[in-house]
């Protein structure tokens, strides 16, 4: 399967050469995915498909242009190419614009990713069917609870790409997750609403569907009673998820394109001191199992751990070969894999004792942040903190900020890594943080 | 320096997109097709997808052959293109088609799906097959034919984005370029974003409806940063809707480009509001964003049929002031969220949420509709061939009240006034809701004060309506290219309101000590 798809990528290179390209790049995707949903006792949506796309990438005369079809008729792609390069000549000269040069093909690592598992091909509709009922019965095992989904989603991608400068990979994964979102019954017209979800590339990362169905519905539970909390400067607790969603933010503009567009608080920050000494950001691509691991990216660029932030002095950006070359930057790689973020001794509980009295937040709700200043504003939801144990459930309020600033005041660190992202990250504790609320 | 706002309004309601609401919807009921064309194989839709009535029969027939409720093709050819400028020069184009055909077979609740993007016979029948495996034993008797539903007029336009080149495109960006920079010594860098899409979908039924629609769309977004004593500000606007080349005229791009570098250049003195509750006045257009969140998405109706909306039982109840009528409404020409017919190939129309303050209806699918005894709403979308549709929104709006923006002002001693947005998200069944302020003003003593930027607002949807305290009378749907995400899958949408009073809502801001 992945030779073929290798072969239609080499084949789309040289048609591309044939219709006037004078250097492409293209990548053949094929991918397989199935759904069952399960909803309050019964099975409710079947969604089973494969599907298949071709992108390219094409240099003609000094200019630049990418294109992506899932119309793969041979006729057809080719009158498509062919005005893909007349696009193409069309466009003005940019000098920066240049194929991956071979140089960073060199010394693909070699690491067994171990992305493929060969029990998730074997997963049939009686399992799946199985799966969902575990789910729903233990998701909906409260009399509280007005309608609980459980869904089972797994499936497999290949793709392979090729180059006219010599570049020929393939990789392949499957996955495999479930989990269920649960409602329930809470003051008035209100619903307190939350899900859990795990999963990965092996069917033995899935935790038992009892255990996932009872978390989602003990999170559900959580959120019953949540009052709007209050306005005030405080010591605030992200739990492990929502960390690795405000580290996202964080990294949002580390990258050359931000910083070359002038549209990064990361510009200038190589080499400074620029956030606590808490913080550890490690870019790894290269951990077995991991949900973003793979042996080279988008641009060919071979894989390897790149350190983003070692104890809070900036080591490396996100750098493409476009935008490097543009901003005087060496490429690393343009697109983040999985993301380590450096571990503390505490355990959840530990941190909860060492914060006294603060917010646990658990969640956002919307927000955004601008990446050229830093400047942010976040829903959250969670739990006052009150004497080193967690309180009342709170929610309706925001966190105002600056992600620098706010990244400077990291003060704990947690052990609780949560699994289930990219972004491996445990708790993290912020002081003096401002709270908005009643 | 302060934002011209009125004179902007003013000024681009001389262009034909931006209107004030009610007279134009006042001449704008429910469009009703008038001309049928023939069931032939030469339908030019049929032949765009290599299909015709015998091959389209043959798979709705695989499709329902274990029975169903409901069942329909939804075959999909869509071409996007874009553009990028930076650093002066236009130097990336993309361009990308999706086609591909989804086959949906539903039978009570439950749903069946498949999609191939190889419209072959043996591919299509295959996933029909697939898909129509979630049913069992019924049966039913699959149409022969399709009879053609007539073609809407919500968009029609006189070149396809297919015919209109690349050269032609160039010079507005270009233009939009020079005139960005021209506007003020301390912008470093302007990029402009382009975007056109000409899409063909083409829906076959279970019922032998055959629904065709081409839908044309387009974008265009520039984005400035600025550089004042070492500080840098970064800013931007879009303008988006269902129209073709010529509905970029020069003064529309000078106005985007204006508001964009005013944008950017308030912020150099814009600051954090106090944090905690005030007062909020919600400036006309794209602050319809609260209604998006705050009530939008808990009126869809598969939210309200699995019970798990804070909706739910509230038809009928009195959510809002008498004098707050709330509309979502596809049939309103070119606009960015406009509809001729939804996904399921029903016809697209006006739905009222909000009746004199008075909750009306949900919005529906066919799904939710059969299980509350209603005809559907026109609401069933989806992002592509590789979904099922659910109700979705199109052009949610606010109609006029009966007060004006200046006496909205006055009425508010602390508070805040939002002008542009960047985001918003819900939680559906607790009802709170958030919106992201890029650019606002602080209002004390019934006057606009200083300007404020990047906080986030935080309300309960039900606590929300019941707290709009006055409505302006200067309605009007924002140009702003909107898109909204549910469950995976994004649709644009447009959005409108008047000037508003809500009189308490939760300003992420800084605490003052």
């Amino acid at each position: 399967m992945s030779a073929e798809l290798q072969n239609k990528a080499i084949q789309a290179i040289e048609m591309l050469e044939n219709a006037g390209a004078d250097d492409a790049w293209a990548t053949a995707i094929q991918s397989r995915d199935v759904e069952f949903e399960y909803r309050d006792g019964a099975l409710e949506k079947v969604k089973d498909t494969t599907s298949q796309a071709l992108s390219v990438e094409i240099y003609v005369d000094g200019r630049y242009s990418s294109h992506a079809t899932t119309d793969l008729n041979p006729e057809r792609l080719q009158s498509f190419f062919a005005e893909a390069v007349a696009i193409t000549r069309a466009l003005e000269p940019d000098e920066y614009r240049e194929i991956t040069p071979a140089y960073l093909f060199a010394e693909r690592p070699t690491t067994h990713l171990d992305l493929v598992d060969q029990a998730v091909f074997g997963i049939d509709r009686e399992q799946r069917l199985q799966w969902c009922e575990i789910l729903d019965a233990s998701a909906r095992d409260n009399e509280r609870v007005i309608s609980a989904t459980g869904g089972v989603y797994d499936g497999s991608q290949i793709s392979a790409a090729a180059s006219s400068n010599g570049f020929r990979g393939t990789q392949e994964s499957t996955y495999c997750w479930y989990g269920s979102s649960v409602t329930l019954r809470d003051q008035g017209d209100r619903r307190a609403e939350d899900g859990f979800y795990a999963g990965g590339a092996h069917v033995s990362a899935l935790p038992a569907a009892s255990s996932v169905g009872r978390t989602a519905l003990e999170r559900a539970l959580s959120r019953l009673g949540a009052a709007q909390g209050p306005t005030l400067k405080t010591t605030m607790l992200v739990d492990a998820r929502a960390a690795g969603q405000l580290i996202g933010r964080l990294l949002r503009p580390a990258n050359a394109r931000n910083v070359q567009q002038e549209q990064s608080f990361w510009s200038g920050l190589i080499g400074e001191q620029a956030f606590s000494d808490k913080l550890t950001i490690i870019d790894d691509p290269l951990i077995p199992r991991g949900l973003a691991s793979r042996h080279y990216d988008a641009e060919g660029i071979s894989a390897r751990r790149l350190p983003i932030v070692e104890n809070g002095v900036v080591m490396n950006l996100y750098v493409d070969t476009y935008n490097g070359r543009k901003a005087g930057m060496q490429p690393t790689t343009g697109s983040p894999s999985n993301r380590v973020i450096g571990t503390g001794d505490y355990s959840l509980d530990a941190l909860l004792a060492e914060v006294g009295d603060g917010v646990y937040v658990t969640s956002w709700l919307g927000g955004n942040a601008d990446s050229t200043t830093g400047d942010f504003s976040l829903g959250v939801r969670g739990h006052m903190i009150e004497n080193g144990k967690l309180g009342r459930s709170v929610g309706e309020m925001n966190v105002t900020g600056n992600l620098r600033d706010l990244f400077s005041r990291l003060v704990l660190v947690g052990n609780d890594v949560y699994p289930y992202s990219s972004t491996l990250s445990p708790s993290l504790v912020f002081a003096d943080v401002d709270f908005s609320g009643v | 320096m302060r934002i011209k706002r009125r004179e902007f309004l003013g000024h681009v309601a001389a262009g034909s997109a931006v209107v004030t609401m009610p007279a134009f919807l006042s001449g704008c009921g429910v469009q009703t097709a008038t001309a049928v064309s023939e069931a032939t194989p030469e339908n030019p839709f049929m032949s765009w997808f290599g299909v015709d009535q015998a091959t389209t029969a043959r798979v709705m027939s695989e499709l329902t052959a274990n029975g169903a409720d409901a069942a329909d093709l939804y075959f999909q050819h869509s071409r996007t293109n874009s553009l990028t400028l930076e650093d002066g020069i236009v130097s990336s184009a993309n361009s990308s088609i999706e086609q591909g055909v989804g086959l949906r077979v539903v039978v009570g609740e439950q749903t069946g799906y498949a999609f191939t993007e190889d419209l072959t016979l043996p591919s299509m029948l295959a996933a029909a097959r697939t898909s129509s495996a979630i049913a069992s034993g019924g049966r039913v008797t699959p149409p022969q034919s399709f009879n053609p539903a007539g073609a809407g007029d919500m968009y029609v336009t006189t070149v396809p984005w297919a015919d209109v080149g690349i050269n032609q495109k160039l010079p507005i960006l270009k233009f939009v370029d020079e005139k960005t920079r021209a506007m003020d010594p301390s912008i470093q860098k302007v990029a402009v974003y382009w975007a056109d899409a000409d899409e063909r979908v083409m829906i076959a039924t279970l019922g032998g409806k055959l629904v065709t629609d081409h839908r044309p769309m387009t974008r265009l977004t520039v984005v400035v940063t600025a550089k004042k004593n070492g500080e840098v500000q970064t800013g931007y606007s879009n303008i988006a809707a269902r129209e073709d080349f010529d509905w970029y005229t020069e003064e529309r791009l000078l106005t985007m480009v204006q508001e964009a570098v005013d944008r950017t250049m308030i912020q150099f003195e814009a600051r954090r509001p106090p944090a905690g509750e005030m007062p909020v006045i919600l400036a006309s257009g794209p602050s319809g964003i609260l209604l998006h969140e705050a009530i939008g998405h808990g009126m869809e109706a598969d939210f309200n049929r699995k019970g798990v909306s804070i909706y739910s039982d509230m038809i009928g109840k009195q959510v809002a002031e008498p004098f707050i009528t709330i509309v979502d409404q596809a049939d309103i020409p070119n606009e960015r969220g406009a509809l001729n017919y939804d996904d399921e190939g029903n016809q697209a129309g006006r739905t009222v949420l909000v009746k004199d303050g008075i909750l009306q209806s949900y919005l529906h699918d066919e799904i939710s509709a059969k299980q509350y005894g209603l005809q559907p709403t026109g609401s069933g979308r989806r992002e592509s061939y590789k979904y099922a549709p659910m109700p979705r929104m199109s052009c949610t709006f606010m109609e006029d009240g009966p007060h004006t923006r200046e006496e909205i002002i006055e009425a508010v001693d602390h508070g805040i006034i939002c002008e542009t947005y960047t985001n918003g998200q819900v939680q559906i069944g607790a009802g709170d809701y958030t919106f992201y302020v890029k650019n606002g003003w602080l209002v004390e003593g019934g006057k606009v004060t200083a300007p404020i930027k990047d906080v986030n607002i935080i309300g309960n949807g039900p606590e929300s309506l019941k707290r709009i305290t006055m409505v302006a009378n200067d309605a009007r749907l924002d140009t702003g290219g909107w898109t909204c995400g549910k469950n995976g899958q994004s649709v644009p949408v447009s959005q409108g309101i008047p000037t508003v009073l809500v009189s308490k809502m939760t300003v992420g801001g800084e605490n003052v000590s």
